[in-house]
């Protein structure tokens, strides 16, 4: 296993070094000069590009980027030169996690379970409709699809605010900044989410059904009432439910936007695992069919959806430009959008070899996992 | 006498017919089957038609400009309606679904933009689907060298979002459409496509039947044609529809971004159409915006449909019966 491991980081560090390779040459091979557009006179041009070290060949530049990203160094940016590039792209990233990992996790979770549902009621009315919904929101144009929700739920119902994070003015005199109120409001969801699932576990064994959601019901309450008065004492709810409203809109879309997908590969893999001979096994045993479904079934199933996400997560650090635009959201995708307006080429490398180093981790950690979440998984035999 | 080896022939020739005809019969007999089961599914005949319509739609738009329309008064990019004053204009019979903000009819940049938007996502759709069966195949049924060159190819590209590539590229090429297609089509199909692919393939590799047919004496490229390719086909065609999505929903984006030098496309429309819109009050352009935002979203909804519908034909674990 240890050699495996090895050999793997050993080959994704080849490639970390080819990609960065193919984005340097994909970058320089356009005409981008962001020194052209000067109004000063050749002499400060030629002082910007001394500055910038753009007067140096090509293969120097490469080297040289290419030997200071080696020791984590994402260069200066141009466009506000001299602002090192991590500290631009730190400064946006509590953003970006903030809405696309939420949404993204939401989207999973929602389209794991309807794919579920509609996998296991197979030619119904109801798939047929939840198969149309998922398929018309998943195609449907982004900014489109987000103006049309700000039309209904912003405007003529005006339930939700639709621009930017925070309501400044609300902010204002604010005891805290915005960056540890979301930390603390992670820890919080952190917590009701472990208090949940013990209270799921624990209301496991209860073997009447009423029973069960009873008691998981009160749990939840007390759960929720428990946090309540936790934000209410410390008397910075009120920030808390206005990130969290302007949180809503988005989200929403995003999730509309991309739990269709989920849904569909997760269906599909649920009708190839439903003929396997365990499922045989489980029905002669006289199982219920929720029980077949949801342990026998869709923890089988739910591989090919977890390779999904694994693969996908890394490139949630680039955002969404359309809903950053949309919703005057202002997360990373607004900054890849400004550098390639400004020709600002290090934030572009920056951004875009990050989401390749984390997508390379990724790719390792999975094929470690699989190991262990399906045993039918040798690598001995392939590699 | 003359008449005789005429008739001889004759008879031949049916014969000949019925023998191909019977021979066509037991071959496409695979087609009618899957043909039924296809169109015994609510979602594929839904999809199927509305191509289908759509099709029409981009043929119907150069018959249209040369018989009903006048070409002043109805090209999609250079027409002006100059009897109309206060121009965009709400719906009327003249004008089906209005015309923008420039006096241009936007039922005729609606049956234009199809034309852009097929073409889009068919040339990527092909780029896509080739590379990776090629580059896959090859990797997952030749292993070694190539496999080991191949895949290192593909992971490289797989690090690659194809939208921001294409964001980059516009910015100071004249992006035409064929350019976003074929981009489109290599980044996909070098990157993710062609991973799965091989996979796929070493998984047909293992089967009985392929060590049965070496048995029997088949070369590689029996192998290859008669058991490797068909066990690829349902993933080439589900592949195959996931990019005619993502190149349409790429180029739409595109052009709303103004990334693109053509006009002809569904998301200038909307980019257009926006640049007077008040959303808030629905005022002024909903009919340029609504008809190409919903088109984009029929126009995926139906490949996406169709792709699923044959997905559940020709993947034996998925089928029905």
């Amino acid at each position: 296993m240890l050699k495996f491991i090895v050999r793997r980081v050993v080959r994704a560090f080849v490639t970390l070094i080819l990609f960065q390779s193919l984005l340097f040459a994909l970058i320089h091979a356009l005409p981008y000069d962001v020194t052209a557009f000067t109004l000063q006179g050749s002499s400060w041009r030629e002082f910007m590009q001394r500055q910038l070290g753009l007067d140096l060949p090509l293969w120097t530049q490469y080297f040289r980027w290419l030997g200071k990203f080696l020791q984590f160094d994402l260069g200066v940016s141009f466009q506000n030169w001299p602002a090192p590039v991590s500290n631009i792209i730190f400064s946006r990233i509590s953003r970006t996690l903030l809405l696309f990992l939420s949404a993204t996790i939401l989207a999973y979770l929602l389209g794991i379970w309807l794919g579920k549902m509609i996998a296991w009621r197979r030619g119904g009315w109801l798939e047929f409709g939840v198969t149309l919904g998922g398929v018309a929101t998943y195609t449907s144009f982004a900014p489109w699809l987000g103006f049309v929700m700000i039309n209904i739920f912003g405007w003529y119902l005006r339930w939700l605010p639709y621009q930017r994070l925070v309501n400044p003015n609300v902010w204002f005199n604010a005891p805290v900044m915005i960056d540890s109120l979301l930390a603390r409001m992670v820890v919080t969801g952190a917590i009701a989410l472990g208090a949940f699932l013990l209270v799921r576990r624990a209301s496991h064994g209860l073997n009447k059904n009423y029973w069960r959601w009873t008691s998981q019901a009160a749990g939840i309450v007390i759960i929720g009432v428990g946090i309540g008065a936790w934000w209410s004492r410390s008397g910075l709810s009120y920030l808390a439910i206005d990130i969290l409203s302007h949180l809503t809109l988005p989200l929403a879309t995003v999730v509309l936007l991309s739990f269709g997908e989920t849904m569909m590969i997760m269906r599909a893999a649920m009708l190839e695992t439903k003929h396997e001979d365990y499922v045989l096994t489980a029905r002669a045993k006289g199982l219920p069919d929720a029980v077949i479904r949801d342990r026998h079934v869709a923890r089988n199933a739910i591989l090919p959806v977890i390779t999904r996400l694994a693969l996908n997560l890394p490139f949630i650090l680039v955002g969404s430009l359309v809903i950053e635009r949309v919703f005057t959201w202002q997360a990373t995708g607004e900054i890849i959008f400004n550098a390639i307006e400004y020709q600002d080429i290090p934030v572009l490398l920056g951004i875009l070899s990050m989401v390749g180093i984390l997508a390379l981790i990724a790719h390792i950690l999975l094929d470690v996992i699989y190991t262990y979440l399906d045993p039918r998984v040798r690598y001995i035999g392939l590699e | 006498m003359t008449t005789m080896p005429q008739q001889g022939s004759n008879a031949s020739t049916r014969e000949k017919l019925r023998t191909y005809l019977l021979h066509r019969w037991v071959h496409r007999r695979w087609f009618y089957n899957n043909w039924e089961l296809f169109i015994q599914q609510p979602h594929g005949k839904l999809g199927l038609i509305m191509i289908v319509i759509f099709g029409l739609m981009a043929l119907s738009h150069p018959i249209l400009m040369e018989t009903v329309w006048n070409r002043t008064l109805f090209d999609p990019s250079i027409g002006f309606d100059i009897s109309i004053m206060p121009h965009p204009t709400t719906p009327t019979w003249r004008h089906l679904l209005g015309t923008d903000n420039f006096g241009r009819d936007v039922f005729s940049q609606l049956l234009a933009g199809t034309q852009t938007s097929f073409s889009v996502g068919i040339v990527a759709a092909i780029i896509a689907v080739t590379i990776s069966t090629l580059l896959g195949g090859a990797a997952g049924y030749l292993g070694g060298v190539v496999d080991a060159i191949l895949m290192g190819i593909s992971d490289v590209f797989v690090l690659l979002p194809a939208q921001i590539v294409l964001l980059i590229f516009g910015l100071l090429l004249r992006l035409e459409w064929p350019m976003v297609a074929i981009a489109y089509g290599v980044v996909t199909g070098l990157g993710g496509q062609a991973i799965v692919v091989k996979s796929h393939t070493l998984k047909i590799k293992a089967k009985p039947f392929i060590e049965a047919a070496q048995a029997a004496g088949g070369g590689g490229g029996h192998i290859i044609r008669k058991h490797i390719l068909p066990g690829l086909l349902s993933l080439t065609i589900v592949h195959a529809v996931f990019t005619v999505v993502g190149a349409v929903l790429t180029e739409s984006l595109l052009s709303y971004f103004g990334r693109t030098q053509y006009y002809l496309s569904w998301g200038t429309m909307i980019w257009i159409g926006q640049q007077t819109f008040r959303w808030f009050t629905l005022e002024g352009q909903w009919h340029v915006i609504l008809p190409p935002a919903i088109a984009i979203m029929l126009f995926c909804s139906a490949f996406y449909l169709v792709g699923r519908a044959l997905d559940e034909v020709l993947n034996p674990q998925l089928r029905v019966r």
